[in-house]
This record gives C-alpha cells, structure tokens and sequence, in this order.
C-alpha cells in the first residue's frame, strides 16, 4: 500500500466516522419512532423490524400533540412578523442614517443579546404573572419578539447596508418621499434578508424552553418544547411516543435550518464583528 | 456652476426661497431614525433592560409569594448575595457545574470542531459540501428534542449503550444509574453540547482556513516543516481572531445551558448535586417562590458572562483583520 492509497483510506474513514457521530441520534431518534412496541429497548429500535406509525397516531390524537403544535405555531407566526416588522425599522435606521448615539445603540443591542435568560425568567415571570399574562399565548409571542430582536437587527443590518446609496438617491430624484422610497425601492430589495430573519426568530421561538416552561401550567397553552415533557417518567418514560413526538418537533426545524445555514454563519461572525 | 445668474436668464426659473419648509424637513430627517427605532428600542427596554433592572433590584430584597400579594416589599441590603457566597453547596456544586462543566465543553467543542474543519479543507468541493450538510443536522436539531435523544440512548435499563456494555459484558446484569453520577451526568451534557456546538466551529474554522494564502504554506514546506508546525506556525496565528470568536461565543452559550442539564433525569431539581447556576436560579425562584435569593444566583450568573462579554468586545475591536 502506497502512502497515497493509505492517506486516502484513512481520511475516508475519518469522515465516516464524523458521520456515524454526526447523523447517529438523528437517525436513532427516527427508527425509535417508527419501532411498534411501547416498551421499546435500544437495541430493537436501532433497527425497527415491523415500523409503523403507531406511536405518531398516539402522539397526536391521544396525547394532545395537536393542541401544542397549534399553539407553538401561533407563538412562532407572532413573534416572526412582530420581530421583523420592529428589526426592520431598527436596521434601516442604524444602517442608512448617521446619526449621534448611533454606535451607542448598535453595542446596546449587542450586550443585550448577551443577557443570559436565566436572569430574565423570574422578573419577566413576575411582570407577566402581575399583568395576567401567563398561560397566555400572546404574552410569551411578545417575550419572543423581544428575545429575538438583537440578532436580527444585526443580521438584517447587513441586507439593508448592502443597498447602494444611489438606488435610494434615484428613487428621490423620480420624486419619491421617504416613505415611498423605503416602500417601493428598500423593502423588495432586502426581502430576502427578512425571510433568513423570519426563520431564525421562527427556530427560536419553536424550540425555547425555558420561559414557555415557566409562563405556562395549563396544557392548553403548551408549546412542543414543554409538552414533549409529558412522556417522560422517571422509570416509565414512553420512549417510542417521545421520539415519534421529537421527531415531529425536529423536521420543520432541520428544513428551515439547511435553508438559511450560510446566513447563519455569517451572521453570527461578520454581523457580531463588524463596527 | 456659479452663483453669477447670466444676463437673459429669467429670473423666474431660480427656485423660489423657501428656508422655512426646509429647516423643518431637515429636522423631521434628523428625527427620523429614533422613529423608526423607537418601536423596537421600547420593546427591548420593556423586555430585555427593564427585567434586568428588576432582577438587581429583586436580588437585594426578601421577595416571596406574600410580597406579590401584599405588594410590599423587604429590603434586605446584601443578605441574599452574603447567603448565598457563604453557601457551601454554591462553591463546591452549582459553581463547578457551571464553570468547570463550560471550560471542559468549550475546549472539547472547539478542538473537535477544528479537527472537523481540518479534514473538511482536504476533502474536494463537492464531498466537502455534502458532508457539511450532515453535519448542519446536528445543529439543527433543537436542544430539547437532542437533550431526549440523549437520554433515550443513555436509558438506564433499556437503553442501547446499557445494553451494548452488558452485551460485551463490561457492564453486569445490575446496571449502573450513571444519571445520578454527577461526573457522568456531565459526560453526557457535554457529549450533547459538543455534538449540538461542533458544526458552528468547523464551518467558521473552514471559512477561515480557506482565507489562509496557500504561499504561507509553500514557504513553510521549503523551510522543512511537518503538518503539525505548519498548523503551528502558520494556521493558527492567521486564524487567531477566528479562533477568539469560536471559543468565546461557545463559552457564553455554555454558561448558561439550561434545558440540556434540566430536562436530564435528575437535573430538574430531584438530584441537587448535578444543578448548575441557571437551573439552581429557576429552581429558588419560579419553584420555591424565594425570588429574591433565586435573583441572587441569576445576577451572579449574569456577572460571570458580562465579563466574558467583555473579554469578547475587546478582543473584537482590537483585531483589525476583523472589522
């Protein structure tokens, strides 16, 4: 064997194995739910014999999965239209105008971003528990949209910023006032920046757990994260409905994810970086 | 152009003086960025500063169920925070928990991710784009439904590890219940929180390896040296400004990981040696209802990250390369 033909070998077994690591809980997180028994072992479920979909009828009909998934994608379409609406405000601001305080306010939206929710959850808890606000699905929409509001400021900053000044000055000299020209000439330009938005504060709003888990007691107004907790005993969990109700969870997430997966990077690096 | 008007030229197609309407145009410019701002900005002081405020001002205070009632409140000068520092379990459980737990994750996320990232560089662009797509399904996978899947291969008495390790017989018919080991609880959040963290630090490694100019390398071949001083002395200070991001950002998601430890068995407050700050926080606070000291735990929490922050925004606007 030639040191070429071993190079090759081992770098192919290297990225089979990253594989195995990467892709294996997804993978056994679906074959669980297909496998047919309640009381499932691993090792059956590593390879179901007999899959059915039994355990997805269960999830949704009996266990009210249903009800959650209403709720958190009343959550998610809220907080998504509420939190572009108010970043793409904010972004047009920092980005196309000069303005005082204008560097003050972009480190003010990214410190915020670093408040740790830990610290948020008991004085948000007691602010919603005093105006009415918990069990409501509203209440915690609005939490979100303010959870989500720095990073995507940040990130549509960099869409708004990329439109040439000239394309805005032509729209002035055509005749057009401030209002029409944002409009008729920024908004369809920066459309797709406000989609890879939209998807993040969706991600983020599906699958939170922490405040959702605090705000809401009846099971009504459980959101997927909090409700997946149903199944889980601590010796009687019913591995087979959670992984079929997991896998519910995780799909749309993983398709929107792969979806915007370069805005992801470069927003977190370049739209956390740039002054 | 000059200002001269030319003989001739009717005087009537100079633009009329209108100073009025344009010093109010002007100023509604000058206001129309806080506008536009205002809505948000009034959203994240409502809901992001005015809390943290809150949670201060909770965290000098004796804040129970009767004070909500009451609407009175105790204040209690620094008795929370002299509780809490005098508190053994905090130095020798939540404190190491949080700490240690984040140290060992982010050295683990951020030396594997590179090693993804090394090997990714030497693979052709079209399997090099086929393998990040694999990977991003790891990140993808929301922390709640990962934090379960971890627990089902982990399961004490059916699940598939305890069942391999009994299969080779490294494990007798007993089992162990390695959840309530507060070594291998932590095991297994960090094996969650390296398998959820390491594509964000492979693919930002890999954008920053395909920046390094191939020259660097050549030169460094000529002079004799092996792949690791050529990784040594050349990969890693070029990518040092990307490598203070990757470990920063990852140390503070790792600080305050919360439903990965909480959703664990044992982690939601039933065993107390396995608790980190954030779950002990929520635990004092929403669960026993002491606001106050649960405050306490939060601020203290939230200081150890606005020092890294800080850190963070330093090394940022120091690093020119990466404006």
């Amino acid at each position: 064997m030639t040191r070429r033909t071993r190079w090759m070998l081992g770098r192919a077994l290297a990225v089979a194995a990253l594989l195995a690591f990467t892709l294996f809980p997804a993978y056994f997180m679906v074959a669980s739910s297909l496998a047919p028994a309640r009381s499932v072992t691993g090792t059956e479920a590593l390879l179901p014999a007999d899959p059915t979909l039994d355990n997805y009828r269960y999830a949704l009909a009996e266990a009210g999965f249903l009800t959650y998934l209403g709720n958190s994608l009343l959550v998610a379409v809220v907080t998504v239209a509420g939190s572009a609406l108010l970043a793409l405000l904010a972004a047009v601001a920092v980005s196309r105008f000069r303005f005082r305080l204008r560097t003050t306010v972009l480190v003010m939206v990214l410190v915020v971003q670093m408040v740790p929710l830990e610290a948020l959850v008991i004085p948000l808890f007691l602010q919603a528990s005093s105006l009415g606000m918990l069990n409501s699905l509203l209440g915690l929409s609005v939490v979100y949209i303010a959870l989500s509001l720095p990073f995507a400021i940040w990130m549509l900053r960099g869409f708004t910023a990329a439109v040439p000044a000239e394309v805005e000055e032509a729209a002035y000299i055509d005749g057009a006032s401030w209002p029409r020209m944002f409009w008729s000439v920024l908004l369809p330009l920066v459309a797709p920046g406000l989609v890879a938005t939209g998807i993040f504060s969706f991600i983020m709003a599906w699958n939170e757990f922490l405040i959702a888990f605090a705000f809401m007691d009846d099971a009504d107004t459980y959101t997927v994260a909090v409700g997946l907790r149903q199944f889980f005993g601590q010796n009687t969990t019913d591995w087979g409905a959670m992984m079929a109700a997991s896998t519910i969870i995780t799909v749309p997430v993983m398709l929107f994810f792969l979806f915007v997966q370069r805005g992801l990077v470069s927003g977190l690096v370049q739209g956390a970086v740039k002054g | 152009m000059t200002a001269t008007t030319t003989p001739g030229r009717p005087s009537a197609a100079a633009p009329p003086p209108r100073p009025r309407p344009l010093l109010t145009r002007r100023r509604r410019r000058a206001l129309l960025p806080w506008a536009l701002l205002a809505p948000g900005l009034a959203v994240l002081g409502g809901l992001l500063l005015y809390p943290l405020g809150r949670v201060l001002w909770l965290s000098v205070q004796d804040y129970g169920l009767d004070n909500i009632l009451s609407g009175e409140t105790d204040y209690n000068g620094l008795d929370n925070y002299a509780e809490l520092l005098s508190d053994g379990y905090l130095w020798r459980v939540a404190l190491p928990n949080t700490a240690v737990f984040a140290v060992v994750a982010v050295g683990a996320t951020v030396a594997f991710g590179t090693l993804v990232a090394l090997l990714l560089a030497s693979l052709r662009p079209l399997a090099r784009t086929a393998v990040i797509s694999c990977i991003m399904i790891a990140w993808a996978m929301p922390a709640v439904t990962g934090t379960y899947v971890w627990v089902w291969i982990f399961e004490v008495d059916r699940g598939i590890v305890r069942q391999g390790l009994e299969a080779a017989g490294a494990l007798g018919p007993e089992g162990l219940n390695w959840f309530a080991d507060r070594l291998f609880f932590y095991g297994i959040v960090t094996l969650n929180i390296v398998h959820h963290g390491f594509p964000f630090v492979a693919v930002t490694v890999l954008a920053g390896l395909l920046t390094v100019p191939r020259e660097l390398y050549e030169a460094a071949l000529i002079d004799g040296a092996g792949a690791w001083q050529r990784f040594r002395h050349v990969t890693l200070p070029v990518l040092r400004p990307v490598f203070a991001v990757v470990t920063i950002l990852s140390t503070i998601w790792d600080f305050k990981v919360f439903a990965q430890v909480f959703l664990m068995p044992g982690g939601d407050g039933a065993n107390r040696e396995v608790l980190n700050l954030g779950v002990w926080s929520y635990l004092q606070g929403i669960v026993q209802r002491d606001y106050g000291s649960g405050a306490a735990v939060a601020v203290l929490l939230t200081l150890l990250l606005l020092a890294i922050t800080l850190v963070y925004l330093r090394s940022l606007f120091r690093d020119e390369e990466l404006r």
